[in-house]
């Protein structure tokens, strides 16, 4: 993975988007427990967000994040509706324990099951289409779904107002704080994500290195030569996009227990551009690339809209105070400038592509290397 | 043909047991289909001649409502003068697009201009928002339009009358602009082979911009109009784009007639279904056929059946982007 930097060809050789030799294989599960370490103190710092909840949020936008680009990064699919795999995890967890009655987990396996056959059945009518149909598809189907849960047939969906208060029993929340109590043991709820995530992550990690994410690798590169060479693509896209949808859905189902309830927000066309947003503006050729994506635009959403004053040099000694709630209020603007001129400047790369080349040239010039420059 | 006369009966009915209702609900559908029809031909446009999926042209199209606002409310201006004035605001709007991202992405895959665009969408939404609030507006309605108009069994508002006929025209008029045109031929040629136009001294490049400004003030044009009927909120764009989208793929992508075809058939299908199907189940007894909000549903179910019984569309050719 030398960090690719040819400025606008979308079409990058396959040994840069899966790193094969110069990478050490560890270097993605050390980085997913770095992140699940990390995390937490660093966004609960005072000089940032300041409480710790917001962590919990944004480990699973991550993984929501990293299940989609198993689609964009690694087969080349944009599904414009992923919000509705998202959702009907959500909601299937919470219909199950609040409606049914059934065991929390149980209600879980139905959403994601639900999820991964709607998203196999989608696949196979969908991906054979083109990418531009693939992705208007994904939309229109995420809308009727959208539609049919505010339309509330039946009374499941609850309508807009959504579902709240579907906890599972093992769950227990005091003063806005939740924890696992299993009886005998009592933990935050943060711990029990994070392992979740990280195995959760991990087994994306291992598909991708597999041979399958070697070939959806492939036929995103050069899908005539990889149907001349016998690849079923169309097999391969399909499952690519029920895999992809069954993340989807276990980050939906965490959601769920994180917001203690599903809410029409969740299927909603924001929350499938939102993820499309964070993915590529994180870099859709690494794996962390989304992850990183997550964090920066959650972290900007609460981050700048609770800032108010740009006070320089420092709070205690202002000498140019600036005025800034009113402009980054509309924060979503300037991300949207970002993640078009990343668009056109290198759709691949992202934010960690762009500090990747970044510290690639910097350590290239301290060693002084000059061979790798054109 | 036994779908036919089922679909008759099922209409037959519903004009029998609420005429007044159906007659509503067909006008409704048709003023909405021909919204469809405008923001659906400037997106086949620039998608069949330029190669670029425009997610932007539903902002475009909420830009010109809130324009209407501003022209109408703010600056104490009369309707007409939006009606003009405000398309070619938001065609000029669509060149700068145009000039300062779009023209960038013509030799890219179409997945490139689709996010560039959506980028695009989100920050014409958040300027929206910016500049004019959250809440949702409404313009009057101008006086000379505001009566209604007296078809015994019941009435139709002027406004959406004059919506049909404005869009009749504008579209009659880009029609004919492509299709018949010695320069919508040279347009075309340059789709078809850009180098070979190019070299028989064809400017392309502007070309493509002049048919950007029509799309995007075809957009606006809806927009007004839209607008002016029902009002405007910021999530109005991210709506219709969608919906423009499936009427051109129910259309057949590359098929201005396509398009319009099924943007009217769309439109019907969502205001006229709901009263056929409350009429069917009054008549049967069966209320499991009143399914409430069918309507929305109905872009959806109509794209379904159309790509699983004729993958191209309607009137769409073969192979094209797929």
């Amino acid at each position: 993975m030398s960090g690719q930097r040819s400025p606008t060809s979308i079409v990058n050789r396959i040994s840069d988007a899966v790193p094969v030799d110069s990478v050490s294989t560890l270097q993605v599960p050390l980085g997913l427990l770095a992140i699940v370490i990390f995390i937490r103190p660093v966004v609960s710092h005072p000089l940032l967000l300041g409480y710790e909840q917001i962590a919990n949020t944004i480990l699973i936008w991550m993984l929501f994040a990293v299940a989609f680009n198993l689609l964009i990064g690694y087969s080349g699919l944009l599904s414009f509706g992923h919000a509705m795999f998202l959702g009907i995890g959500a909601y299937g967890a919470a219909i199950g324990t609040l409606t049914w009655n059934l065991p929390f987990l149980l209600s879980a396996a139905i959403g994601i099951t639900v999820a991964t056959l709607l998203g196999y059945l989608l696949g196979r009518l969908t991906v054979a289409r083109g990418e531009i149909y693939f992705a208007m598809l994904t939309l229109a189907f995420a809308q009727s779904i959208y539609f049919i849960a505010n339309q509330n047939y039946g009374g499941l969906t609850g309508g807009s107002t959504g579902i709240s208060g579907a906890l599972p029993a093992w769950i227990e929340s005091y003063r806005g704080v939740m924890y696992v109590s299993l009886g005998w043991v009592s933990f935050d709820w943060y711990y029990l994500l994070a392992t979740v995530f990280v195995v959760a992550g991990l087994l994306l990690w291992q598909l991708v290195r597999s041979p399958f994410g070697r070939t959806l690798a492939a036929l995103r590169e050069n899908e005539q030569l990889a149907r001349a060479v016998g690849i079923d693509v169309k097999r391969y896209k399909v499952w690519a996009f029920t895999l992809s949808a069954a993340f989807t859905a276990l980050a939906g189902v965490l959601l769920e227990i994180n917001n203690q309830g599903a809410t029409l927000h969740n299927l909603s066309i924001n929350t499938s551009g939102d993820i499309i947003l964070m993915t590529i503006l994180g870099g859709t050729n690494y794996f962390l690339g989304p992850a990183a994506g997550a964090f920066v635009w959650l972290f900007a959403e609460d981050f700048l809209t609770e800032f108010e004053m740009l006070v320089l040099p420092l709070s205690e000694f202002p000498i140019v105070t600036i005025e800034l709630s009113g402009v980054l209020a509309y924060w979503q603007f300037f991300l949207g400038l970002l993640f078009v001129a990343a668009v056109l400047v290198a759709p691949r790369e992202g934010l960690w592509g762009l500090c990747r080349g970044t510290l690639e040239r910097l350590y290239d010039r301290i060693n002084g290397d000059q061979t790798k420059h054109e | 043909m036994a779908l036919i006369v089922v679909l008759a009966l099922l209409l037959a009915n519903a004009f029998a047991m609420r005429p007044g209702l159906f007659v509503d609900q067909v006008v409704g559908g048709l003023v909405y289909g021909f919204i469809l029809v405008l923001l659906a031909l400037g997106l086949s446009i620039i998608l069949g001649l330029l190669g670029v999926v425009n997610f932007a042209h539903g902002a475009l199209f909420m830009l010109g409502a809130y324009l209407t606002f501003q022209v109408v409310v703010e600056w104490g201006l009369s309707f007409w003068v939006a009606l003009f004035v405000v398309p070619l605001l938001v065609g000029a709007l669509g060149i700068v697009i145009e000039r300062t991202v779009l023209y960038r992405l013509y030799d890219e895959t179409p997945l490139i201009g689709l996010l560039a665009t959506f980028g695009l969408a989100l920050m014409l939404d958040e300027a929206t928002r910016a500049v004019w609030g959250a809440s949702p507006l409404s313009v009057p309605t101008p006086e000379v339009l505001s009566s209604s108009f007296d078809l015994v069994i019941t009435n139709v508002a002027n406004f959406r009358l004059f919506t049909v006929l404005v869009s009749v025209c504008a579209i009659t008029a880009v029609y004919l602009l492509i299709e018949r045109t010695d320069f919508g031929l040279s347009v075309r040629a340059g789709v078809l082979d850009r180098e070979m136009a190019e070299l028989v001294g064809v400017n392309i490049p502007l070309r493509f911009v002049l048919m950007f400004f029509l799309g995007a003030a075809t957009a606006g044009l809806g927009g007004v109009l839209r607008g002016t009927e029902v009002g405007m909120d910021i999530g109005m764009g991210d709506q219709f784009i969608i919906l423009a989208f499936v009427v051109v793929v129910v259309g057949g992508v590359g098929s201005l007639f396509g398009s319009v075809i099924s943007g009217l058939l769309i439109g019907e299908a969502v205001f006229v279904t709901p009263l056929v199907l409350s009429t069917l189940a009054s008549r049967t007894n069966v209320a499991a056929f009143d399914i409430s909000g069918i309507g929305g549903l109905m872009p959806y179910l109509v794209m379904i059946i159309v790509l699983l019984v004729r993958p191209r569309g309607l009137f769409g050719q073969e192979g094209f982007l797929e």
